[in-house]
């Protein structure tokens, strides 16, 4: 009967203590949308925001007219925006606080002649060199410019063998390492982004996305070796995806993401300058774990990653046309935060086409809206990036406390008991760092503390140890002889009888 | 000579892997009831082995968790065994009698389901590094537990070393014959149910209209 009493009076204080809490979990309550992040078995579960959208900047509050279908945007290092009005055939240069605007539309090229940009679709700034890297989609060609539109360089079709000759040159995307080299993404190659050096000069493919072997693929392959020469040139050749977004992080490496809805593989990839994948180690999945099924339309869709950005903080931020979502993940590839989705409320978008970031805000392009989303850090996120930086900086100890509090806002947050685990391991509290391990659900995090655990638990109790271990013995030689005896007893008992 | 208690035959059977089991059906020793409770038991492990394995090994899914392929991965499948086992070696002239099949096969996956229990209480004592010990231990099971339903098998039926073999083969060919059956069965269960159920439904709204 006292167990009743105590079990109603623990679910009474639970009630009330739940309804103190919701205060807090008004940050999420705030989207129109259910926040969620991924738990150890990559199940959706419900979770606090960590980015809320602010406000929404569109080019007439600029003074400079509406956008029309914007496609890239980028954020130069004085915070400068930069961003491709496709539809207008213009680029938007901004200031960090999207109050003021001026518009660069015509062009000066070498020879003293005007031109005009038709469709571009890609933009970037040099920081080393503030030249403008305009991906002139429309006219076929790649510009180079100062901040007054006086063009230094265009790049046309490169006349290469390696370059099919029949394909249009259709410029998607633009980059520009330390060293002047200009990678360009194509919207109709598959072998990577087009590299090109200092002048202009056509140096091959950088970066191309590797064939997924998926079973058809296989089987595809074993039936090649049969067919006979006619056959086997009638048969679709096998070839990745092609790449559809880069950025550049401030150690020089490039980032790529993948569109697509059939290929898993290289989705998000990390090059170093050779080419190589850094993530291939990685075992994170980027987007939805799990495809959406519409029953409307009897559909499943997956995610797709049409623009890639890192942080300032070295945080990847990956955009998802398919729901409209935002996943950022730390340097490392673990996942972070999920907001936005696709509504005509603030926040939720039509078709995304481009994320930017300054320190703790995103900016978001949606080519339907066209207007720009502004989305600001809550306090939540803020506590989580801060654990995650000291975390992976190592600092495991000054992270624990950043932690803590974000198990106050969020006690689903799996990162948080693996950071804590790490934390208490380095501290040497085994059983707390086991505990939290369990928590986590972490058997790699709890090996750790219980070996730990174990050398001093069996340090601590050495004596007792070799107590009974001499006992044992004893015990067991003791017990020999006397089944010994007892045996030759019985064995004489046996001839006597 | 051999007058021994069925836990000692068990013992002996297990500790004798060449003859024991020759012995054993000299004497006509074993015990049906031993051999249920071998086969409970390799249930029971394979439930631990995912439940209470050493959480610095191994993070099971709680939430996923279910009995049913347990039960089929050992109790169905032994069944399969000793009955597929049965239906060939008739027609092979084996002279074991399906109650033997099945106790000298329960004997014979002693080691096997005793390298289970130790592992699961080996993993709670050792780290990610040691692990080496936990499968030695499971691969001397299974070897060991492999050589007896060898053993077994020859001694229940009398056979040579070739045949045994082949038994053996045909044996496990029977097992996936008769769990397609079962397999097509359930199905053709299902789909009787279905049209009974919607004959059911059709008539009920005949009834009420």
């Amino acid at each position: 009967m006292k167990r009743n009493l105590n079990k109603l009076a623990a679910a009474a204080l639970a009630a009330v203590l739940s309804a103190a809490a919701c205060p807090f979990l008004a940050a999420s309550a705030e989207e129109h949308y259910d926040v969620y992040n991924y738990d150890r078995w990559n199940e959706a579960i419900p979770s606090q925001a960590g980015y809320l959208a602010d406000r929404s900047v569109s080019g007439e509050a600029l003074g400079v007219g509406d956008f029309s279908s914007p496609s890239d945007i980028f954020r130069d290092a004085d915070d400068c925006f930069y961003l491709t009005d496709t539809g207008n055939n213009r680029l938007v240069l901004m200031d960090s606080a999207l109050t003021q605007a001026t518009v660069l539309e015509e062009f000066t090229l070498p020879d003293g002649s005007i031109t005009t940009l038709r469709k571009p679709e890609g933009v970037y700034v040099s920081p080393e060199t503030q030249l403008i890297y305009i991906a002139d989609t429309g006219n076929s060609r790649v510009i180079v410019c100062d901040g007054e539109g006086n063009v230094t360089l265009t790049i046309t079709k490169p006349e290469s063998e390696l370059f099919d000759s029949e394909l249009t040159f259709l410029p998607k995307r633009v980059l520009a390492d330390k060293a002047g080299n200009v990678y360009v993404v194509l919207g109709n190659i598959t072998t990577g982004a087009a590299m090109f050096g200092k002048d202009g000069e056509f140096k091959g493919f950088y970066g191309a996305n590797t064939v997924e072997q998926t079973s058809e693929v296989i089987a595809n392959y074993f039936w090649k070796l049969l067919a006979t020469d006619a056959m086997r040139a009638r048969t679709a050749r096998t070839v990745p995806t092609g790449i559809t977004s880069f950025d550049l992080d401030d150690e020089g490496f490039i980032y790529t993401c993948t569109q697509s809805t059939s290929q898993k593989t290289d989705t998000v990839k990390k090059l170093n300058p050779a080419g190589k994948n850094l993530f291939t180690s990685l075992e994170t999945t980027w987007g939805d774990y799990e495809s959406l099924y519409d029953v409307n339309t009897s559909q499943s869709y997956q995610s797709m990653l049409c623009d890639i950005e890192i942080g300032d903080d070295g945080s990847i931020n990956c955009l998802d046309l398919t729901a409209g979502r935002i996943f950022q993940y730390d340097k490392e590839g673990n996942l972070l935060f999920i907001f936005g989705s696709t509504s005509d409320q603030l926040g939720g978008f039509s078709q995304v086409a481009a994320i930017e970031s300054i320190g703790s805000t995103i900016y978001v392009v949606d080519a339907q809206k066209n207007y720009i989303t502004v989305f600001e850090e809550t306090d939540f996120g803020n506590i989580v990036h801060e654990a995650t930086d000291l975390y992976n900086a190592g600092y495991y100890a000054e992270a624990l406390e950043p932690w803590y509090k974000v198990l106050q806002y969020d006690g689903n947050y799996r990162r948080a008991f693996i950071g804590i685990s790490a934390a208490l391991l380095v501290e040497g509290d085994y059983e707390g760092s086991m505990k939290y391990a369990r928590l986590a659900e972490s058997s790699y995090r709890y090996n750790r503390a219980f070996e730990g655990w174990r050398t001093e638990f069996i340090s601590a109790n050495i004596d007792q140890f070799t107590f009974a271990a001499v006992v044992l013995a004893a015990a067991g030689v003791g017990l020999h002889f006397w089944l010994k005896k007892r045996k030759r007893s019985k064995g004489k008992e046996g001839e006597t009888s | 000579m051999m007058d021994l208690t069925n836990r000692q035959w068990l013992k002996y059977a297990v500790m004798h892997p060449f003859e024991g089991f020759e012995d054993m059906r000299w004497k006509k020793a074993g015990s049906i009831r031993y051999s249920i409770v071998i086969v409970l038991l390799w249930f029971v492990a394979a439930v631990f082995y995912n439940r209470l394995y050493g959480f610095q090994f191994y993070a099971s899914p709680d939430k996923l968790f279910n009995v049913i392929p347990y039960i089929v991965r050992t109790i169905v499948l032994f069944l399969t065994w000793v009955v597929g086992n049965w239906a060939v070696c008739t027609l092979l002239e084996g002279e074991g009698t399906m109650r033997n099949i099945f106790i000298y096969s329960a004997y014979a996956l002693v080691p096997y389901v005793a390298s289970l229990f130790i592992g699961v209480l080996l993993s709670h004592v050792l780290i990610r590094d040691e692990a080496v010990f936990i499968d030695t231990v499971y691969i001397l099971g299974l070897g060991w537990s492999a050589v007896l339903v060898f053993s077994a098998i020859r001694a229940v039926h009398q056979y040579s070393f070739l045949k045994t073999i082949g038994a053996i083969i045909l044996t496990i060919a029977a097992m996936l014959i008769m769990l397609f059956l079962l397999v097509l069965l359930l199905s053709l269960l299902q789909q009787v149910y279905v049209f009974v159920y919607s004959i059911y439904t059709e008539l009920a709204y005949r009834v009420k209209v």
